[in-house]
C-alpha cells in the first residue's frame, strides 16, 4: 500500500499554551511532541505502552502519549515533564534516583500524578502506581526514596 | 597512601541530575535537524541465507527516498575489533535476522519506512544453526568461511587430576544461561550532519568515540580527520553500546548525501539487532580437601557469539580468567569455545563473560561446601585470595584485595546469622524461605592488551578548571566523578570544573569506557596532567622570581610557594604572557603484563570483588521465586561518590535479578520472538524490593584516592547467590538461568517436596 501524507489540523492545550499543529492523523501524541514539536522531554522508549518514559498528563491523568493517537487529544490540555512541578524533578536528583535519566522524565509525571491523587501514599501504594514505568539503571531504591520525600509534603 | 579529600568521598548530587529529570537534556534521539533524512534498514528476513539478487530500483522510486546503499555503496565492508568478520550492508549471505541489506534515507520516517518494503532481496535459505553444541559438530554447517568456532582455546595449570585424587569431596553439573538482553531505554539512536568546516559529524549513542570513529573511516575509506565522532549523554548502555550500532550508516549517509540524518532503531530493531550478552554452557567438576581446600577445577566453557565474534574474544578470556572465582585453586584445566551460530550477535554486557562462569562456580563452591558440612561462607574464606598469593594463572595478586572482608562482611550480617531461624520461621505452608551467598571477582582495566588513556586538562582565563577526555556518560555517572577527583587533585572548588566528554573533535582518547575502569583511567590521566600543570607554573614562577621554584602547590584555587600565592587566574594570565598554553595534557598507560600462552588479556593486575547475599521465597506450588532482600557488597577500592556508588550498585543488583529469574528470550531457530518489553521482562519496580549496599574500601595504591572499578562488580555474584538460597530453601540447585517458575516448578516436584 502506497504511504501518503494526509496531514490534519488539530488543536490542543500543551503546558497550558493553545496548540495548532499539522499532522497525520494516524500520528500518536508522542510522535507529534517529538517529531513535529521537537518537545523531546517526552521520552519514547518502546512505541508500544510497555516502559513508561513517553508518560504525559492528560487533562491531569497520566497516559502513554505512545498509546494516545493525537486525534483523541483534539480540544485537550497535555501536560509534559517540562511543565510539572520542579520539586518533583528534584527531588529525584538529589536523591540519585537519576542515572542515565532517559526514563527519569516518564517517573517524573508519574510521580507528580500520583501525588495529585493520594497526598500520602505508602510504599506499596507507590509501587503500583509507578510499576508501569521501568528503569534498567537504579534498581528503583533511589527511586522509592525520592517519591517517598515528596509524600505529605504540602509545599 | 591515604590523601585527605574534600570531594573525593563527599556525597555530592549528580551535575546532571536535575537537568535530565526535567527532561532538558538532549540525547542523540531527541535531536531533529532542519532538512534532515530519516533511515530505515532493510533487514534479513531470515537467520540464515545467500543472498542472490538485491534490487532497490522500486525503492529508489518510492515518495521522498533520497537514497538507497547497498554493500557496493560501502569501500570497506568488513568490520570488527577483533576480526572483522561482519559486513556493514550484507553482500554474499546474511547471517542473522538483523543483519542489513540495505539502507534507505528518505524525507520522512514513514516514507523511509515505506521504500525498504520496496527493496526486492532474493536469498536462498541455508540451514539455521541456533544450537551451539550443534555449531560446534565437525559436519555442522559452516557460518563462516573458516567454520563455525570463531576462538576456542584451552589453559592449564597444574595437574586436575591428582587434584581430584587427592580431594574428599568432587562436584560435576552442567551450567546454562540464556543470552540477556540489556534493554537499556534509549535504543540505539544518532544524528549526523556535515559541519562548517566539511567534517562528517556523527553525534550517536556509544561508549567509545575514538573507536566508533575508527570503524567509520575504516569501514567507509575516509581520511580520519574528515570525521568526528560525539556521544552525548547516553539513554543506558550497560556494554550494549561498546559496539558500534548506527554510526557507520549515519556517516555513509551524510557522506554521500551531505544531508544531515537520523537513524534510532525501534525497540524490536533493538532486541533483534543490538548485542546480547552470551548464552552460555558451562561444565564444571570442582574437587576440594577434606580441611576444605580447593585442589583442582576442570572447566568446560562454551559461549554463543550469534553471527559475529564482535567483542566475544575478549569475553572469553573474562569467562576463563574468572571462572575459578576469587580462589586460590593449585589445578586448573579450562577449555573454552566461542562459538558462532545464526542466533543474535553476543558482545559485552556488564560482567563481560564473568556472570556466566560465576553462575556455575558459586553454585559448585556451595555444593561442595555442603558435602564437606562446612559453613559455605567459612568455606569460601578458606580459599580466598589474599595479596601476594600466586593466582591460577600463575601471576602473582600484589594489588588490593578485599575479597576477605566482602565474605566477612557477609557472614556478620544479620541476614546470614540468621538464616536458619528465617528458614524456619512460619509463614504460608506453601512458601519456603532460604538465604544464600556467592562471592564474585572481576579483573578491572583491559588485562594484558594496552590500554592508554589521556585527559587534557584547561586552565580558563576565569581561574577555572575544563577537563576534557573521550570518557562516555552512559549513566553511572563517570562526568560527577571526574569533577570530583579534578576538585581534589587541583585544590579547586568543584563548581568552577567544567567536564568537558566523549568528542573526538574536542577531547584526548581516554579509551573506551567499558571494563570497569574509566574512572581509574582517567582518573591517573587527571593525575598526570595535575603534576604536568604544577611543572609548567613553576618554570614559569621560576622565570618570574629569577630563582629556581621547586615547592609549588595547589591550594585552595591558589598555586603556593614559598614567598607567594597566586589565584588560578593570575597563573592563566602569567601562562599566557609567557606564550604557554592553558592546556595540558596527563597521558596513562595502565600497568600490564605479557598475556599467558594462549590467551590475549589474562592476567589483569587489578581485580574487583564483592559478595551477595540473597534472601529468597519458594512457592512450592507455582514455582516462583521472590527475593525479599538482596545484600551487595562490593571492593570498590575507595568510594568517590556514596549516592552514586549506591546507585551503581543497587541497579547492578536489579540486573542481576532480572538475570537471574525473569529474563529469557524465546529464539525459536534463529527468530527472537521476545522483541519487545511486554515479552521479554526486565525487573519492575514490583519486582525489586529491599536492597543494601555494603561497600568495602580495600584502597588501592595505583587508583585515583584509591578507587577501583565499580560499574560491573555487582552484578556478578546476584544469580549464584539466589540459586544457593533456592537450595537452602527446598534443596534443589537450579543450573539454568534465568531461574523461571516452571523450572522451579519441576526441579521442586523431582524432589517431591509438598504443602504439609
Amino acid at each position: 500500500m502506497q504511504y501518503s501524507r494526509v496531514e490534519k489540523e488539530f488543536f490542543f492545550r500543551l503546558n497550558g499554551e493553545e496548540v495548532r499543529v499539522r499532522a497525520p492523523p494516524g500520528y500518536t501524541l508522542l510522535e507529534v511532541l517529538r517529531h513535529i514539536l521537537h518537545l523531546t522531554g517526552t521520552k519514547d522508549g518502546c512505541s508500544s505502552g510497555d516502559c513508561g518514559a513517553c508518560t504525559v498528563l492528560l487533562d491531569g491523568r497520566a497516559v502513554h502519549s505512545c498509546l494516545t493517537l493525537i486525534s483523541q487529544v483534539e480540544g485537550r490540555e497535555v501536560t509534559t515533564v517540562e511543565a510539572v512541578d520542579e520539586k518533583v524533578a528534584d527531588a529525584y536528583a538529589r536523591h540519585g534516583a537519576v542515572q542515565c535519566g532517559y526514563c527519569t522524565p516518564g517517573f517524573v509525571v508519574a510521580t507528580a500524578y500520583l501525588l495529585s491523587k493520594m497526598h500520602n501514599p505508602s510504599d506499596a501504594e507507590i509501587r503500583e502506581w509507578l510499576r508501569g514505568n521501568l528503569c534498567r539503571c537504579t534498581g528503583y531504591v533511589k527511586i522509592l526514596k525520592a517519591v517517598e520525600s515528596l509524600a505529605g509534603d504540602d509545599g | 597512601m591515604k590523601q585527605s579529600t574534600t570531594w573525593v568521598g563527599k556525597e555530592v548530587v549528580r551535575r546532571d541530575a536535575l537537568e535530565k529529570a526535567r527532561g532538558l537534556t538532549k540525547y542523540a534521539s531527541d535531536m531533529f535537524l532542519d532538512n534532515m533524512l530519516w533511515v530505515a534498514a532493510c533487514r534479513s528476513k531470515y537467520p540464515h541465507a545467500v543472498i542472490k539478487r538485491i534490487d532497490v530500483s522500486r525503492a529508489l522510486k518510492s515518495p521522498g527516498v533520497v537514497a538507497v546503499f547497498t554493500h557496493r555503496d560501502v569501500p570497506n565492508n568488513r568490520y570488527g575489533v577483533f576480526v572483522k568478520d561482519r559486513p556493514v550492508l550484507c553482500d554474499d549471505r546474511v547471517r542473522y535476522i538483523g543483519d542489513i541489506v540495505a539502507i534507505v534515507a528518505a524525507e520522512s520516517k514513514e516514507e523511509a519506512e515505506q521504500a525498504v518494503e520496496e527493496i526486492v532481496v532474493e536469498y536462498e535459505p541455508l540451514p539455521v544453526v541456533s544450537d551451539p553444541l550443534e555449531a560446534m559438530k565437525p559436519d555442522a554447517f559452516p557460518i563462516h568461511e573458516g567454520g563455525n568456532i570463531s576462538r576456542s582455546t584451552r589453559i592449564t595449570f597444574g595437574n586436575v587430576e591428582e587434584g581430584f585424587k587427592a580431594s574428599k569431596a568432587v562436584v560435576e553439573n552442567e551450567y546454562r544461561t540464556a543470552p540477556q538482553i540489556h534493554m537499556f531505554l534509549e535504543t540505539e539512536a544518532g544524528f549526523s550532519y556535515i559541519d562548517e568546516k566539511g567534517v562528517i559529524t556523527v553525534v550517536a549513542g556509544g561508549q567509545s568515540p575514538y573507536r566508533d570513529h575508527h570503524e567509520i573511516v575504516s569501514t567507509l575509506q575516509l581520511p580520519p580527520e574528515k570525521v568526528r565522532v560525539v556521544i552525548p549523554h547516553v539513554g543506558g548502555a550497560f556494554g550494549g553500546k561498546d559496539d558500534v550500532s548506527v554510526q557507520i550508516y549515519l556517516a555513509l549517509v551524510t557522506w554521500k548525501t551531505g544531508r544531515p540524518a537520523r537513524f534510532v532503531w525501534d525497540r524490536d530493531e533493538s532486541t533483534i539487532a543490538g548485542t546480547k550478552r552470551h548464552a552460555s554452557i558451562v561444565r564444571m567438576k570442582t574437587g576440594a580437601s577434606a580441611d576444605g581446600k580447593l585442589l583442582a577445577n576442570d572447566v568446560e566453557i562454551i559461549y554463543d557469539t550469534g553471527a559475529y565474534t564482535a567483542l566475544g574474544h575478549a569475553v572469553l578470556d573474562v569467562a576463563i580468567e574468572n571462572c575459578n572465582g576469587p580462589y586460590k585453586i593449585p589445578n586448573i584445566d579450562i577449555k573454552a569455545w566461542l562459538v558462532y551460530t545464526n542466533n543474535m550477535v553476543a558482545s559485552a554486557f556488564r560482567g563481560f563473560g564473568a556472570p556466566q562462569v560465576m553462575f556455575a562456580m558459586e553454585q559448585q563452591v556451595d555444593q561442595l561446601a555442603y558435602e564437606l558440612g562446612m559453613d559455605p561462607i567459612e568455606f569460601r574464606l578458606r580459599n580466598a585470595l589474599k595479596r601476594g598469593d600466586v593466582m591460577v594463572f600463575g601471576n602473582k595478586l600484589e594489588t588490593s584485595v578485599g575479597i576477605s572482608q566482602c565474605l566477612e562482611a557477609a557472614q556478620n550480617h544479620p541476614l546470614w546469622r540468621q538464616k536458619e531461624t528465617l528458614k524456619s520461621e512460619k509463614s504460608l505452608p506453601w512458601i519456603r524461605r532460604g538465604v544464600g551467598v556467592a562471592a564474585a571477582i572481576k579483573g578491572f582495566t583491559l588485562g594484558a592488551l594496552p590500554d592508554r588513556g589521556s585527559v587534557a586538562v584547561e586552565l580558563r582565563r576565569d581561574g577555572g578548571l575544563t577537563v576534557k577526555g573521550s570518557f562516555t556518560e552512559i549513566g553511572q555517572g563517570v562526568v560527577q566523578a571526574v569533577a570530583q577527583l579534578a576538585a581534589d587533585l587541583f585544590k579547586i572548588d568543584i563548581e568552577k570544573v567544567e567536564v568537558v566528554f566523549a568528542d573526538t573533535g574536542k577531547t584526548p582518547d581516554t579509551s573506551v569506557t567499558s571494563a570497569s575502569r574509566q574512572l581509574f583511567l582517567a582518573g591517573n590521566a587527571l593525575k598526570k596532567a595535575a603534576e604536568n600543570l604544577l611543572n609548567l607554573i613553576r618554570e614559569v614562577l621560576t622565570t618570574r622570581y629569577g630563582q629556581k621554584v621547586i615547592e609549588a602547590r595547589f591550594e585552595n584555587g591558589y598555586v603556593v610557594g614559598p614567598g607567594f600565592s597566586h589565584s588560578f587566574e593570575e597563573v592563566a594570565q602569567m601562562l599566557e604572557e609567557h606564550g604557554l598554553s592553558r592546556e595540558v595534557v596527563g597521558v596513562y598507560d595502565v600497568p600490564r603484563v605479557e598475556p599467558i600462552p594462549g590467551s590475549l588479556e589474562i592476567p589483569h593486575l587489578f581485580y574487583m570483588f564483592g559478595a551477595t547475599l540473597a534472601l529468597v521465597e519458594v512457592n512450592i506450588l507455582t514455582g516462583t521465586v521472590t527475593v525479599p532482600k538482596l545484600v551487595s557488597i562490593a571492593d570498590v577500592g575507595k568510594v568517590v561518590n556514596p549516592q552514586t556508588l549506591t546507585g551503581q550498585l543497587e541497579g547492578a543488583a536489579a540486573q542481576g535479578l532480572g538475570f537471574a529469574l525473569l529474563e529469557e528470550p524465546i529464539i525459536d531457530k534463529g527468530i527472537l520472538k521476545t522483541t519487545n518489553l511486554s515479552t521479554y521482562l526486565i525487573p519492575s519496580i514490583k519486582d525489586v524490593n529491599e536492597i543494601e549496599v555494603i561497600p568495602v574500601e580495600s584502597f588501592e595504591d595505583e587508583g585515583p584516592f584509591g578507587a577501583k572499578g565499580i560499574g560491573e562488580i555487582g552484578i556478578i555474584s546476584v544469580a549464584p547467590a539466589i540459586a544457593n538460597a533456592i537450595y537452602h530453601a527446598v534443596r534443589v540447585r537450579p543450573k539454568s538461568a534465568p531461574m523461571t517458575p516452571e523450572k522451579i516448578y519441576w526441579l521442586v516436584k523431582q524432589a517431591g517436596l509438598t504443602v504439609k
